[in-house]
């Protein structure tokens, strides 16, 4: 039993916020967030151009960079606590608080892999690169970029709707993993590149995919906070039908 | 479990039998409300009330001032009786029967439904006599019974400690939290199967309104609570289940009349409410 009847929803003069500074440093604490992912997507096409460009100045950079995010990705999830700990928050705003810390977590590690990246570019070094696989890399890379802006933008506007689409364009960049996978196998066999460098490519190419499943995690996160539903509701209504039906032989 | 249960098995004769089989996962409705509306004269304050309390488990009313939820309260041992112009519509059932039959004594219901307020109420005599008042009233005469009573009541209330060397003191001595766990303990003393506590915990500091909170959570599994509170923390921590009333002004009157807007596990009510009016007022955006 919950909503009863329509009741007329309060006149909007009664619409006043009476926890305003709270909802102004929840609103803050997203907004830091949604700027610190997008520094990410900034950094996937340039940890790509690092890679196709063998820029060691570049990656050494991007690396040193990285101790930014992890301080600014501490001090959010500091305020998420300290929100916890005065506040008391409840219902939508405690699933933002939740979605917060979560979401801080996925952000920071997309930016390790970012930097994974870099870190890859200097292994390689002074090795060509065969051009399929290049552009795939490209690719992969557009789409990671792509994907991460979408789930940026998702979380800053509270949209639920478009955060569920971000299961499905991230199939296309686990699409663009497999053919990468197999145009390092086929470049290994026709001696276009080395076991080495084969080896750091299918990793470069696992950093991307990650991204894109961090994105995709954020998605989830922001249908959380909208909608109070997460995916793994539907395994764990499986699993309780499983369970329930083992019980009964 | 506490021989306070044991025999106070008696005070549910009345229907149990016939619920059993309706009984669900978390137990028997020990009340049921029915378009319950209460007016004061031609005011209507509270109107379409659906509820079903279940047995055991501490059910909490919030909601802004004026939505109705002690209104609601008082239906339950009918204490809107006492008040001059104050009328009930629609049906309560306490285990399936209607409270507000002709052959039910209001003064049986309240024996059986006791009620803790919001400022404590000791009687002004001695500890002892308070929480004697009422088995006394009930025709308890041998002083070994009504010993044992007072000492069960007071370990029951968690209090015993505190004042097992002056029972013989003036109730009026004690502090404001040792009062009101008195007055649970004197509710306790007559067995009754359901309490109602009207912010019993508004006019206490934090220490004792947690004393009061934990002993909710120990005699759950003997009582089902109904309380009123403004302290929507204090709900989120101490009910299972939540119903938050709310007011809307009544077209025809211009005047604001109390509904049941949702009524919840607290845990949902407080992570993830199914009414936009809920989650407005329980973050503060509605004031």
């Amino acid at each position: 039993m919950s909503a009863l009847d329509p009741v007329p929803v309060p006149e909007p003069d009664e619409h006043e916020d009476l926890r305003s500074t709270f909802h102004h440093e929840l609103d803050e604490i997203r907004e830091a967030i949604a700027k610190l992912s997008a520094g990410v997507t900034e950094a996937i096409p340039r940890a790509t151009e690092i890679l196709l460009t063998q820029d060691l100045e570049g990656a050494e950079y991007m690396i040193l960079g990285d101790d930014e995010v992890d301080a600014k990705s501490l001090e959010l999830e500091e305020r998420c606590y300290a929100v916890l700990a005065l506040q008391s928050p409840v219902a939508r705003d405690l699933r933002q608080v939740v979605s917060a810390l979560r979401i801080i977590a996925e952000v920071e590690r997309s930016a390790d892999l970012a930097v994974n990246i870099c870190k890859a570019a200097r292994r390689i070094y002074g090795h060509r690169l065969d051009p399929r696989l290049r552009g795939i890399v490209q690719k992969m890379g557009d789409q990671a970029q792509k994907i991460f802006k979408e789930a940026t933008e998702c979380y800053l506007t509270s949209d639920a709707v478009r955060a569920a689409a971000l299961d499905d364009m991230d199939s296309y960049l686990d699409d663009l993993q497999r053919q990468f996978v197999q145009g390092i196998f086929e470049s290994h066999s026709g001696d276009k590149v080395e076991l080495q460098v084969a080896v750091q490519l299918a990793v470069v190419a696992r950093f991307y995919e990650r991204i894109g499943d961090h994105a995709v995690n954020i998605g989830e996160r922001v249908r959380y906070l909208v909608t109070g539903w997460v995916p793994e509701h539907a395994g764990a209504a499986r699993f309780a039908t499983r369970a329930a039906a083992s019980d009964l032989e | 479990m506490s021989s306070v249960s044991d025999t106070s098995a008696a005070p549910v004769e009345i229907a149990v039998a016939e619920n059993a089989g309706q009984a669900q996962a978390n137990g028997p409705n020990v009340f049921e409300t029915r378009d319950l509306a209460v007016f004061y004269d031609d005011f209507r304050a509270v109107r379409e009330v659906n509820l079903d309390i279940r047995q055991h488990e501490i059910t909490a009313f919030i909601g802004p001032s004026g939505c109705g939820k002690s209104t609601v309260l008082r239906c339950f041992d009918r204490m809107n009786d006492l008040i001059d112009g104050a009328r009930v519509e629609g049906t309560v059932s306490y285990h399936g029967v209607d409270l507000y039959g002709p052959d039910v004594d209001a003064v049986e219901v309240r024996r059986r439904i006791g009620m803790v307020f919001q400022k404590p109420n000791p009687f002004p005599k001695s500890i002892y006599d308070n929480l004697a008042f009422g088995p006394r009233l009930n025709g308890i005469k041998k002083k070994a019974q009504l010993d044992e009573i007072v000492e069960q009541s007071l370990h029951r209330a968690a209090l015993w400690d505190e004042v097992k060397s002056r029972l013989k003191a003036s109730a009026m001595g004690l502090s404001g939290g040792q009062q009101q766990r008195l007055c649970i303990a004197r509710c306790i003393a007559v067995k009754p199967e359901v309490i109602l506590m009207d912010e019993p915990c508004s006019a206490l500091d934090p220490i004792a309104t947690s004393r009061i909170e934990e002993l909710m959570q120990e005699i759950k599994t003997d009582y089902t609570i109904i309380i009123v509170t403004h302290n929507m923390q204090q709900a989120a921590r101490v009910s299972d289940r939540t119903a938050f009333f709310t007011t809307e002004v009544n077209p025809e009157s211009d005047r604001r009349t109390g509904r049941l807007v949702e009524y919840n596990p607290t845990s949902k009510i407080f992570s993830n409410p199914d009414d936009e009016r809920t989650e407005q007022y329980v973050t503060g955006r509605f004031g």
